[in-house]
């Protein structure tokens, strides 16, 4: 099955948040359970990013690329990038996989690629 | 509610320090007692953001005021990620102002060196969304750096306006005696030199070495009192006028328009309107410098300056010691260091200095009213203090 990033679609008044909150930061009319799941789009595009070169320890990598994306749907998320010269304003496309590990857990995120 | 003064300050050298956290929180706290000749006091607050993970030890309020012997005083730990400093003074404001203490002790302690530089970093990222950031690496130097491009983009600000920033603040931290970075740079050195690629490389594109604060250790206090404390201890009256806090969304990319930063503008608009001054009132002012970029931007977002124009002040010299609104003249996060939990009681310390005309070889001349920007998370927690010498 494919893997997905899910954002919380509200039942009272259809915005779609992510991450979680428990009340909808549009119509703070719902209950915390009043969502519905929807999978977040996997196409948008590079509103910024950078290299990070002191990754945190458990990255076994010299740097790190991260970025900020904005999905089709109207979402942002933060993300990992596997594009090697990334510029801002392309065209990118996420997959869910495994974006950091430590010794008990493993932890699924997006990776996104160039187009 | 009542008026509140600062009584006492204190503050260790922010640097590596080799003793334990309690005394590098009674130390300014007993500095405070000293210069104030006050012996006793209601409450004490103590701002400390990683002691449970980088000193393994919790319940840090009640070791402090033991250690002092100021038992039976309440005491309570405030944690705020990097505004709990300027959050434990807001705590102690309130005790004040309430009637319901007249004098508080409020100490900002942080021991960051007991680990390495990728722990500290790390403990400080652990303030990050857990799933949404924290899992692919986000730190906060990541967060700048991406906040850093966007701001070029959008307001042509360069790489040489960050690495000024740091040139003026390490300027600055020269005549600071308790500043953890005692070294003068020039842009030549770390920007134009065949040796910039190693002495100033690349941390978090496009932001380098010399626009990121040191991992500091470090402590501060300020005593908080009532008018008639505060006269008896014949220093100046500084009144602490005005208090602002605001909240952003805790993810970044959250935000509507992700080169806004709104807390610091809401935080210091509040601020500004309790102490009934507007920011062209400000002599000077000390802003979260925990990287270069945060320095234009806050000078913008607190209201100095028109948006997209601070880095335009801060080329024309208006921002440096001398200059028409001198920011940071302590060295700032930049230079003077960042021990995160103690940095906004240090913040307010050197406020309270300039206000008494007690900073020495850079003092702001004539300064009566002064403002601190201590900034928590990436923004999300921001909180603005103002001081107002009174005569």
């Amino acid at each position: 099955m494919e893997k997905n990033i899910y954002a919380y679609k509200c039942r009272r008044c259809g915005h779609v948040q992510y991450p979680y909150r428990t009340i909808c930061r549009n119509c703070h009319e719902n209950d915390h359970n009043e969502f519905d799941i929807v999978p977040l789009s996997k196409k948008g595009k590079l509103i910024t990013f950078t290299h990070l070169f002191n990754p945190p320890s458990d990255f076994e990598t010299v740097f790190l690329t991260l970025g900020i994306v904005e999905l089709d749907d109207g979402n942002r998320v933060t993300c990992q990038l596997n594009i090697p010269k990334p510029k801002m304003g392309m065209k990118v496309t996420g997959k869910v996989e495994v974006v950091r590990k430590d010794e008990y857990n493993k932890y699924h995120g997006f990776v996104f690629y160039e187009d | 509610m009542r008026e509140v003064y600062v009584a006492g300050i204190g503050i260790t050298s922010f640097t590596r320090l080799e003793y334990p956290l309690v005394e590098i929180a009674a130390y300014p706290g007993l500095m405070a007692m000293k210069e104030s000749g006050i012996k006793s006091i209601d409450q004490l607050y103590v701002a400390n953001m990683g002691a449970s993970k980088a000193n393994h030890q919790t319940g840090l309020a009640s070791a402090v005021v033991d250690h002092m012997s100021l038992t039976p005083a309440g005491a309570e730990a405030i944690e705020n990620g990097p505004a709990s400093g300027a959050s434990a003074i807001k705590q102690g404001f309130l005790g004040v102002a309430s009637g319901m203490y007249n004098t508080v002790m409020v100490i900002g302690a942080e021991r960051m060196r007991e680990v390495n530089n990728l722990e500290a970093t790390d403990f400080v990222a652990t303030l990050t969304h857990p799933l949404a950031e924290y899992i692919y690496g986000v730190t906060l130097p990541s967060l700048a750096g991406m906040f850093a491009r966007l701001y070029m983009e959008k307001y042509g600000v360069t790489p040489r306006h960050f690495a000024m920033v740091a040139v003026k603040n390490h300027k600055h931290a020269m005549d600071n005696f308790y500043a953890h970075l005692h070294e003068e740079i020039t842009l030549e050195g770390i920007l134009d030199s065949k040796d910039s690629a190693t002495n100033n490389p690349m941390v978090a594109d496009p932001l380098r070495y010399y626009d990121m604060c040191p991992v500091s250790d470090g402590g501060a206090c300020l005593i908080l009192a009532t008018a008639e404390i505060a006269k008896k201890t014949g220093k100046p009256m500084v009144r602490l006028a005005g208090i602002g806090q605001a909240t952003d969304t805790h993810a970044v990319h959250d935000r509507k328009n992700p080169t806004d930063l709104l807390a610091v503008r809401e935080a210091a608009k509040k601020s500004f309107a309790m102490a009934g001054v507007k920011p062209k009132d400000v002599h000077v002012a000390e802003l979260h410098d925990a990287f270069t970029i945060l320095e234009i931007v806050e000078s913008e977002e607190v209201g100095f300056f028109e948006k997209g124009q601070g880095h335009i002040a801060l080329q024309e010299g208006y921002t440096k010691l001398g200059g028409k609104l001198p920011i940071n003249p302590s060295g700032g996060l930049k230079a003077k260091g960042h021990p995160v939990g103690a940095t906004g009681v240090g913040q307010a310390h050197e406020i309270v200095l300039q206000l008494r005309g007690d900073a020495a070889k850079r003092q702001v001349k004539n300064a009566k009213i002064g403002f601190t920007c201590n900034f928590g998370g990436f923004g999300n927690n921001v909180v603005c203090l103002t001081f107002v010498k009174e005569n």
